[in-house]
């Protein structure tokens, strides 16, 4: 065999086995957390966490009731807030303001705040809104995810109009089409489920951010769903019990940590699946 | 000999005049022109076709007449353009109505992401508002000007994306047609297309030229010599010559036209 | 005007307009030399130069279905236009002329045959062998005037046909004279009368190549109104 080719294949096994196994040890990584999880968390999973409060140290039993609920509406409302901004701004930065400057300082800006540290995102809302407020409060609490969920979804929405063809908005434009009404009924509609997915992440995002939380909403140990006040919610609920020698409340975090994690693996498959499945021929 | 006076010679031609290209240039930014001073008409009823190498400028020509550029920025075009005797290159003008008078099918076919039916009644009810009975009539029509109706008629709600590519390229035609335009322009409607449909396509343009104004584009001479009556031959954004298409493709008049078409270029 | 002095982009078109233009050539000499030939074998009445020219004759025939096969085939592949197709129509037209040129030399060799046998012959053969220097003149030129792409010399052809017919006239008034002299004359005037109209149709031959010579060059027809010469008795 001529030797330039004999060693091109030796350097590409070589560089086959390097890609292969670094796939494997992320991989095995991911599997052990999973697995961990799974196996901490199973344990402590029952009606019973669907259905109960969470229980004052060193009791037993008890749930995640109000923990879940709060994150559901802290979640929701964030995204209601941010979601709407986003999608406006990424089709403002699609469309209108396509060839503009101030779309790529927009862009540069959305990219920062994108990476930020979720933190710092607290830290400001604490100052904007509860400090002002006089107490800690669930509105506070989805503002900060509000503000999470916004670079996400203006990001994709941006980056999922910008893949509709040109030739697609032209033959709009060559019909006389307002271009209000081509977005409307012709780009949004052909991007619809880049779209979706997008929405999908941002609430895969916001759902399991902790830090904004410690400084917004905070927790609360019993039912409340008044957004003035403190408000529970899964991930601080989860950090404030894993620090604590309770058993039963490590029980219970581990549970609530199995939950968070099988309601982002569940968003992700479906918006996977979504982008996957229904894209036109 | 016909021996008709010089002025009533005028009259007539303008009579039959349906756009008027007067001293136009166009500008990608700054810097040269891509259009110098064209000056050509094209008339009422008639297919016009334009050939001439790439980055001619027989596109750009072609997105003037229906004011397409303004979508980017940075492109202006300088002179006159009349339809009808009445500038389209104003400023204030309205582009919607413009190009409800002027439409355009594209090189790619482009079918909007709904119902065939939709697709052709999307553009109608952008500026008629009819009861559905009238609205399926007008799909129809539409669709029949365009030689889909037989193959499309007992799947209106199919995705019009399920089309074939000469199907989708006739759906974009019928929903041209379908709101009424005066001129319709094709940029290389064909380029994309296989020879069958591309004949089906050239035979729908000899019909709609009974109807309307045309202007095509091509790359493929053989086409323009084949649908046009009258040919453009540009040339680094000049137009050459511009002749009937049987004088243009037995003698033309310039050495430069007579070497693009034999092949004899570059 | 315009012409295709420069070169295809694909090269073998060229090629191929070559091929026909040096078939055209190779029938041109042909019928050049068969005109020739015939004229002096009638009027020497040299049987065995007949009988070569007549021979000649195959060739040209073959040649010009080569020419027709050749050009159609260009016609279904290249698609020729503009000069091109003006080349193509061309050849075919002018590979008719030339072939039937060939033909009417054929004729004029086989009568030459016929009338090998005679010993004189009348004072009209002065004429004939005039007007077929003529119409072997016109050839020549109108042939070279389609090889160099000379459109004054293809005109000039075009315009001295009616020498050709005024002299085909006086022809005819001097074999008439003499059979109406002596009926036993009538035999060898009958034969000279077909050799004279022969070499008319030559000159009209050449005429047609030179209008066809005149549409490659300039795409426009020649006027249909040719000049005539007068004639007397009719054709």
């Amino acid at each position: 065999m001529n030797p330039l080719y004999a060693r091109r294949r030796r350097t590409s096994s070589i560089a086959m086995t390097l890609c292969v196994g670094a796939t494997i040890f992320g991989l095995v990584w991911l599997s052990m957390i999973l697995f961990t999880l799974f196996w901490n968390g199973f344990a402590g999973l029952s009606v019973a966490l669907f259905t109960q409060m969470t229980p004052p140290p060193n009791a037993q039993g008890g749930g995640l009731l109000n923990a879940i609920v709060g994150s559901l509406i802290l979640t929701f409302l964030g995204i209601g807030v941010g979601a709407p901004i986003g999608i406006l701004a990424g089709t403002y930065m699609a469309e209108y303001g396509r060839y503009s400057k101030i779309t790529s300082v927009i862009r540069f800006i959305n990219d920062i705040l994108l990476s930020a540290p979720s933190i710092i995102i607290g830290l400001f809302v604490y100052g904007a809104v509860v400090v002002p407020m006089g107490g800690f409060s669930g509105l506070a609490g989805a503002l900060a995810l509000a503000v999470i969920a916004l670079p996400v979804v203006v990001r994709t929405t941006e980056d999922m109009l910008l893949l509709v063809p040109t030739q697609l908005r032209e033959a709009a434009a060559a019909l006389g089409m307002p271009q209000s009404y081509m977005i409307r009924k012709i780009t949004w509609r052909a991007a619809r489920v880049g779209l979706v997915t997008g929405l999908l992440l941002a609430v895969a995002r916001v759902s399991g951010e902790t830090a904004p939380l410690l400084f917004t909403a905070l927790s609360n140990q019993f039912w409340s769903v008044d957004l003035l006040k403190t408000m529970a919610n899964l991930p601080v609920t989860i950090n404030n019990f894993i620090n604590n020698p309770d058993p039963n409340w490590k029980r219970l975090a581990w549970a609530g940590a199995l939950l968070i994690t099988l309601a982002v693996l569940s968003l992700n498959i479906v918006a996977r699946s979504l982008s996957g499945g229904r894209n036109p021929k | 000999m016909n021996e008709m006076s010089s002025a009533q010679t005028m009259a007539k031609d303008s009579e039959g005049v349906k756009i008027a290209i007067r001293n136009l240039n166009f500008y990608y930014g700054a810097g040269k022109p891509s259009l110098k001073n064209i000056n050509l008409s094209l008339r009422t009823n008639e297919v016009t076709a334009f050939i001439g190498p790439s980055g001619c400028g027989k596109s750009t020509l072609l997105r003037v007449l229906n004011r397409m550029y303004e979508l980017y920025p940075n492109q202006r075009a300088e002179g006159e353009v009349l339809l009808d005797g009445q500038n389209i290159l104003a400023p204030g003008l309205d582009l919607n109505l413009l190009r409800a008078r002027v439409g355009m099918v594209f090189q790619k076919p482009t079918p909007f992401p709904m119902t065939i039916y939709e697709n052709i009644a999307f553009g109608i009810r952008l500026y008629e508002k009819l009861p559905k009975s009238e609205m399926d009539g007008r799909v129809e029509e539409a669709l029949r000007g365009a030689a889909l109706w037989g193959e499309v008629m007992d799947k209106l709600d199919a995705s019009g994306l399920s089309l074939s590519g000469g199907q989708q390229q006739r759906l974009c035609i019928a929903r041209t047609v379908a709101i009424k335009p005066e001129v319709i322009l094709f940029d290389e409607p064909c380029s994309a297309l296989d020879p069958i449909s591309t004949a089906k396509v050239e035979e729908l343009i000899g019909e709609l030229s009974e109807k309307y104004t045309i202007a095509i584009v091509t790359h493929n001479m053989q086409q323009a010599a084949r649908v046009s009556k009258k040919t453009v031959f540009m040339y680094l954004g000049e137009m050459v010559e511009m002749d009937d298409t049987d004088k243009m493709f037995t003698s033309p008049s310039q050495q430069r036209t007579q070497d693009y078409i034999t092949g004899r270029f570059g | 005007m315009t012409d295709g002095t420069s070169e295809h982009t694909v090269r073998a078109f060229d090629r191929e307009l070559e091929l026909l233009g040096r078939k055209i050539a190779e029938m041109g000499g042909i019928g050049e030399k068969m005109l020739a030939d015939g004229i002096d074998a009638l009027i020497r009445l040299d049987a065995n130069l007949a009988q070569a020219t007549i021979v000649m004759d195959k060739r040209l025939d073959m040649l010009q279905r080569e020419v027709e096969e050749t050009a159609v085939s260009i016609i279904a592949r290249r698609q020729p236009v503009g000069v091109d197709l003006r080349e193509i129509v061309a050849a075919i037209r002018i590979s008719g002329d030339l072939e039937r040129v060939g033909d009417l030399a054929k004729n004029i060799a086989k009568r030459a045959v016929t009338l090998s046998q005679e010993q004189r012959l009348p004072r009209a053969m002065i004429g004939l062998r005039h007007m077929g220097e003529l119409a072997a003149l016109q050839l020549k030129d109108v042939l070279d005037a389609y090889s160099q792409r000379d459109v004054e010399r293809a005109d000039s052809v075009w315009m001295r046909d009616q020498e050709i017919d005024a002299l085909e006239d006086s022809v005819f008034r001097d074999l008439l004279t003499f059979m109406m002299e002596d009926p036993r004359n009538i035999t060898i005037c009958a034969q000279l009368l077909f050799c004279s109209k022969n070499v008319e149709r030559v000159g009209d031959h050449a005429t047609n190549i030179a209008e066809t010579v005149h549409y490659i060059l300039t795409g426009e027809m020649l006027p249909m109104e040719r000049p005539k010469g007068e004639s007397m008795g009719g054709k």
